[in-house]
């Protein structure tokens, strides 16, 4: 095995969800991306229902999606990583994602998968982390929450 | 162009596939979630996974802001269904409907649906075209389809052979324009003679079938109906 097993990569795209698994995957890519100098990207992607135009003024007036962008810019801050942060609004995440890590030749995807305490309790993956796993060209990496009392 | 497509069989599939390669919006409704999942994988990202019959997932879908519904589905209830409540609920300017079965046609066009598409009728009129039938053969409908095109071609015994056009008594709302002969197409004339192979062109109400057929073909069959 090799003495440094730090993983290589120079283009990392974050996912942002707007939970708590956010501040986790940006302060491990960021961590990860300083000694390399890589690039970070952080996107945050507004669904908008097909019953709504494309191009309809959604993301750029959600609050919450410019908080959520400001929340990774601080946590790479803090990490001392510079992050471009990204807003996007499409009509599915993971497509978007997909679209985005091609259009930026990113080497690196990485989602987040939280713990949800509603129905019992579990990592329900939903449909963007599969679709990105299939679709994604680039290394697709995906953090589970740990387990523990808090998030029990 | 935002075009809303229903159904995700064959018909679907390759007409969505052809609107998005000539960059218009389209979303496609497959109530099979398998069959959307198939399709989604294929075309993208532009297939809801629901009934289209059902008016919320119709408005789901953007049908409130859809310049066209298109309707295929393989049952012809469905597809009036789509077009009824997209053209009455969500005013959609634009609907076309698939109709399987020819006999649903008059239904269709009485109920509001813009446009008809029946592949039954067009393979039909293919098949006529090319085996020479005594009957009239309905080449096209006009307009909303309150009028067609009819081809009556003459045979021996036809009533018509030797008679001036002008003598012909045709039926009210109903005109013979034009005629094929040796494979050259004229206007017909009052006084032109009508021959054995002569191919006469008329318009008319799809009522008119009847009487043209007396007057082109000769008095109609009771035990054979005319053809649709």
């Amino acid at each position: 095995m090799s003495e440094n097993p730090s993983p290589v990569f120079q283009r990392a795209l974050i996912a942002l969800a707007g939970g708590p698994s956010d501040a986790r995957i940006v302060k491990l890519v960021a961590e990860l991306a300083r000694p390399i100098k890589a690039d970070i990207t952080a996107v945050h992607v507004v669904e908008v229902a097909w019953s709504q135009p494309l191009d309809a003024d959604i993301a750029g007036r959600s609050e919450s999606a410019q908080q959520i962008l400001d929340q990774a810019e601080a946590t790479a801050e803090h990490a001392k990583v510079r992050l471009e942060p990204v807003l996007l609004q499409a009509r599915e995440v993971g497509a978007a994602l997909v679209d985005e890590a091609i259009e930026r030749a990113a080497d690196l995807l990485v989602l987040g998968l939280p713990y949800r305490k509603r129905f019992g309790g579990d990592f329900a993956i939903g449909r963007t982390i599969p679709y990105v796993l299939k679709n994604a060209p680039c290394a697709v990496w995906v953090v589970r929450e740990p387990i523990t009392e808090e998030t029990m | 162009m935002f075009v809303l497509v229903v159904g995700g069989g064959k018909v679907g599939y390759y007409l969505a596939k052809e609107l998005i390669e000539n960059s218009h919006e389209v979303v496609l409704m497959e109530k099979d979630r398998d069959r959307a999942a198939q399709i989604a994988d294929e075309i993208g990202s532009i297939v809801v996974a629901h009934d289209g019959c059902e008016g919320k997932y119709l408005g789901e879908a953007g049908c409130a802001r859809a310049d066209i519904v298109a309707a295929v589905t393989g049952d012809d209830e469905d597809n009036l269904v789509i077009c009824q409540m997209a053209k009455r609920h969500f005013d959609v300017p634009r609907t076309i409907a698939r109709v399987n079965n020819p006999k649903n046609e008059a239904l269709f066009r009485h109920l509001g649906v813009d446009e008809i598409i029946s592949p039954t009728r067009m393979i039909l009129g293919s098949i006529e075209q090319d085996i020479p039938v005594h009957e009239l053969l309905h080449l096209a409908a006009l307009g909303e389809g309150e009028l067609e095109i009819i081809e009556a071609h003459l045979q021996d015994g036809s009533p018509a052979i030797g008679r001036a056009a002008g003598d012909l008594t045709m039926p009210v709302g109903c005109s013979l324009f034009a005629v094929v002969r040796d494979g050259i197409a004229s206007p017909l004339l009052p006084d032109m003679r009508l021959r054995v192979g002569d191919k006469v062109i008329a318009i008319g109400p799809s009522e008119c079938s009847v009487k043209l057929h007396e007057q082109l073909i000769g008095a109609v069959d009771v035990e054979a109906s005319p053809t649709v």
